[in-house]
């Protein structure tokens, strides 16, 4: 088992790694994003048009209020909607976006930074999704200027002249050149409009808005370190869980069966010990973050005792579990390390849940790896209270009792007190 | 007292023990010799309480051991067969773990510790890693820290395995201590030397059955004779082969023949059979009755085989 085991784990971190980063995945999918479309213009339609059909985006725009109606977004709303951990970012097109007389593109954008690729990733596909309707805009917004400058007679005559131009050397028609609206059926090429901003700058206009995490000294360690806290507390609690096979063979652990105490003592005494032992461990890590990096630990320090507590107890139960289904050390460490390192990659420990392919996504969310990184998040990240991270305690603690009713039920049926 | 009523015990493969009963009065230094495999480990299992019985029962002065009953285990020291000791913890720490275990408060406990570091002569050593002790110190330290709670019953099994003959012979001195300071010992092995040298009683187990239980003289008093004699093999005796079987049965062994003497046969009239044949007394050797030789005799297969 344990030799079969090391062909298995590195063939499941192949599949995991090369479904994030192989060309066999698209992409992105179902990044949440807020979406508030106050304009009437063509443009900014076509833009919420081009989001909602765009597979790296779930683009939401409406939200449950106070009363439990389902209503669209307002600003504030949309801003709490993100600030909540619900979207990742939110697009709002004022209703001045695109005017009649707009020379440019005016739009909001609120942005969640939790994870620095993420965000990127986000940001490049908005932009994406705006410069792929950006000929119309840059040729509306043209037309426009030259009006203004030259003035209408003078501006006509101009526009004129460059449509014969543009016709003889591009063969487009005149008509559409002079009418852009029409150009927007035929979509548009896409450009990440690397290297030419300040061109653009002048058609569209990215009003930028960090809504979460804004006072946070050292963003990239406030958003890995509970990751990486989490993979080497599993190592460890399957190295302490482990220790039983030891006990057993040696024989200290039929000096315990035959002493006054029962086998819940025994195991309750190692689950105690792991547990304490898990939640040192995730204190330091934070601590040592908060010595090296300055991640702020203190002023949320409540929540996220409670959430490294869950999130030991959690680990903890994950240990015993594997010394429940194991029948030697070997195999427990076998074992212990395909499935680390597969929670670990698909709970987002490493890298963030939303680059992998769909059904990760869904599968990511069974495990606890991924409830107690969120829940890291929205303490550490968000500032979240109590009530907002019940839900992360609620799972990490269920999940918890299930792996220990499994557990106890393999431990009477396995070899460890017999 | 504690009482064995046929005490039936299986697993999946095999049935362990089948209806064994016995009797082993307090203060008893109670021996069980088999072969491995006989039973011994399971039934030591059953008397600590650390297994379930599927049909009989055990008490010890009239209380059921069963595996739930946890305070019973206050009154038994069990010495498992291996060195159930935390390597890299010192001696003193083993012992203080495992004397807490038992619920001895602290002071007390501290206090026994020392005695019984002591008096197995590992006090010298009490703050060093396991690790660095010798196999018999190992073997001392494993009694003492199934001692601590001051049990009236012993359970020692196969305290001696892989111990060098001095050591064994100190493990030995300090249960004989034990055993007149009091204390109800069972002690399981398969060196019948040992259980010879220890145990005023001893039962021979085989495929889960106590085969023979008695003292030692009772035990052999079952031999069909006293003693046996073998003779070296060379062309000499070889010749006077038809003179050994006229007192009884000879057997050919690979280096030497064996005699075992039938009724009424005299040690007087056999050795000076030897000289008038001019045979040598340096090839003849007597060998008195073992318990090996009763396993023999009772199973048709040696102790250690």
């Amino acid at each position: 088992m344990a030799v079969l085991l090391t062909f298995i784990v590195p063939l499941v971190l192949m599949f995991i790694f090369g479904s994030i980063f192989n060309g066999g995945n698209s992409g992105p999918t179902g990044i949440p994003i807020a979406v508030l479309n106050q304009s009437k213009s063509d443009v900014a339609g076509k833009i919420v048009s081009t989001l909602d059909t765009m597979e790296a985006f779930q683009m939401v725009d409406s939200v449950k209020n106070a009363a439990g109606n389902i209503v669209p977004f307002d600003t504030t709303s949309m801003k709490e909607y993100v600030i909540s951990g619900k979207a990742t970012a939110g697009i709002v097109f004022p209703p001045d976006a695109y005017t009649d007389t707009s020379t440019a593109l005016r739009l909001k954008f609120y942005y969640d930074p939790k994870n620095e690729i993420e965000m990127q990733m986000v940001s490049g596909l908005v932009r994406q999704a705006v410069f792929s309707n950006f000929p119309s805009i840059m040729a509306q917004s043209g037309l426009r200027l030259a009006n203004r400058y030259l003035g209408s007679d003078s501006g006509s005559e101009f526009n004129k002249g460059l449509a014969i131009l543009v016709h003889k050397y591009f063969r487009l028609d005149t008509a559409n050149f002079l009418n852009p609206g029409k150009w927007m059926s035929y979509g548009g090429r896409t450009d990440t409009a690397r290297g030419r901003g300040n061109f653009m700058s002048n058609f569209v206009r990215i009003d930028n808005e960090q809504v979460v995490g804004e006072n946070v000294k050292n963003q990239w360690a406030t958003s890995t370190i509970g990751g990486w806290a989490l993979t080497f507390l599993l190592f460890a609690v399957t190295a302490s869980s482990s220790s039983l096979f030891d006990e057993r063979k040696s024989g200290v652990m039929l000096r315990l069966l035959t002493s006054p105490v029962s086998r819940v003592h025994i195991l309750w005494s190692k689950y105690l010990f792991n547990m304490c032992l898990a939640i040192v461990q995730l204190v330091f890590m934070f601590v040592v973050g908060w010595l090296m990096f300055q991640v702020d630990i203190f002023s949320n320090f409540l929540n996220l005792m409670l959430i490294i507590i869950s999130a030991s107890i959690a680990c903890t139960s994950f240990g015993m579990l594997l010394a429940a289904v194991s029948k030697t050390r070997q195999q427990a460490n076998g074992l212990g390390t395909l499935l680390i390192l597969t929670m670990s990659a698909i709970g987002g420990a490493w890298f963030p849940t939303f680059l992998m392919p769909s059904a990760l996504q869904s599968l990511s969310k069974l495990t606890f790896v991924y409830w107690a990184m969120e829940g890291f998040l929205e303490v550490l990240w968000r500032g979240g209270g109590t009530v907002s991270i019940l839900p992360h305690i609620g799972i990490l603690l269920g999940m918890a009792v299930v792996i220990n009713l499994v557990s106890i039920w393999r431990f009477k049926k396995g070899d460890i007190f017999s | 007292m504690i009482k064995v009523d046929r005490l039936t015990k299986k697993f999946p493969e095999v049935t362990a023990l089948r209806e064994v009963s016995l009797e082993i009065p307090e203060g008893e230094f109670f021996g069980l010799l088999g072969p491995n495999g006989a039973g011994k480990t399971t039934l030591m299992s059953l008397l600590v309480g650390y297994l379930d019985a599927d049909d009989g029962q055990i008490s010890i002065d009239g209380e059921v051991v069963r595996r739930d009953k946890l305070d019973l285990r206050k009154h038994i020291g069990f010495v498992p067969q291996s060195l159930a000791l935390y390597d890299e913890m010192s001696a003193l720490q083993n012992l203080e773990m495992f004397g807490k275990l038992f619920g001895i408060p602290s002071r007390e406990l501290h206090k026994r510790i020392e005695e019984k570091l002591d008096s197995a002569g590992l006090f010298e050593r009490r703050k060093d890693k396991v690790k660095t002790f010798s196999g018999g110190m190992k073997r001392r330290l494993n009694i003492i820290a199934s001692m601590l709670h001051d049990p009236g019953i012993l359970l020692c099994d196969e305290p001696t395995v892989g111990v060098d003959p001095q050591s064994r012979n100190a493990i030995f001195e300090f249960l004989e201590r034990l055993n007149k300071q009091g204390k109800t010992i069972v002690y399981t092995t398969h060196y019948m030397e040992e259980a010879e040298r220890l145990c005023s009683r001893i039962g021979i187990i085989d495929h889960g059955t106590i085969i023979a239980l008695g003292s030692v003289d009772e035990l052999l008093s079952r031999l069909p004779y006293d003693e046996t004699i073998s003779i070296m093999k060379n062309p000499s005796t070889r010749e006077c082969l038809p003179v050994f079987q006229s007192f009884g049965t000879l057997t050919e062994e690979d280096d030497h023949y064996e005699l075992k003497p039938s009724d009424g046969f005299a040690l007087s009239n056999f050795f000076a059979k030897v000289e008038s044949s001019g045979l040598k007394y340096q090839w003849i050797e007597l060998h008195r009755p073992t318990l090996e030789a009763l396993f023999l005799q009772l199973t048709g297969r040696r102790l250690r085989d």
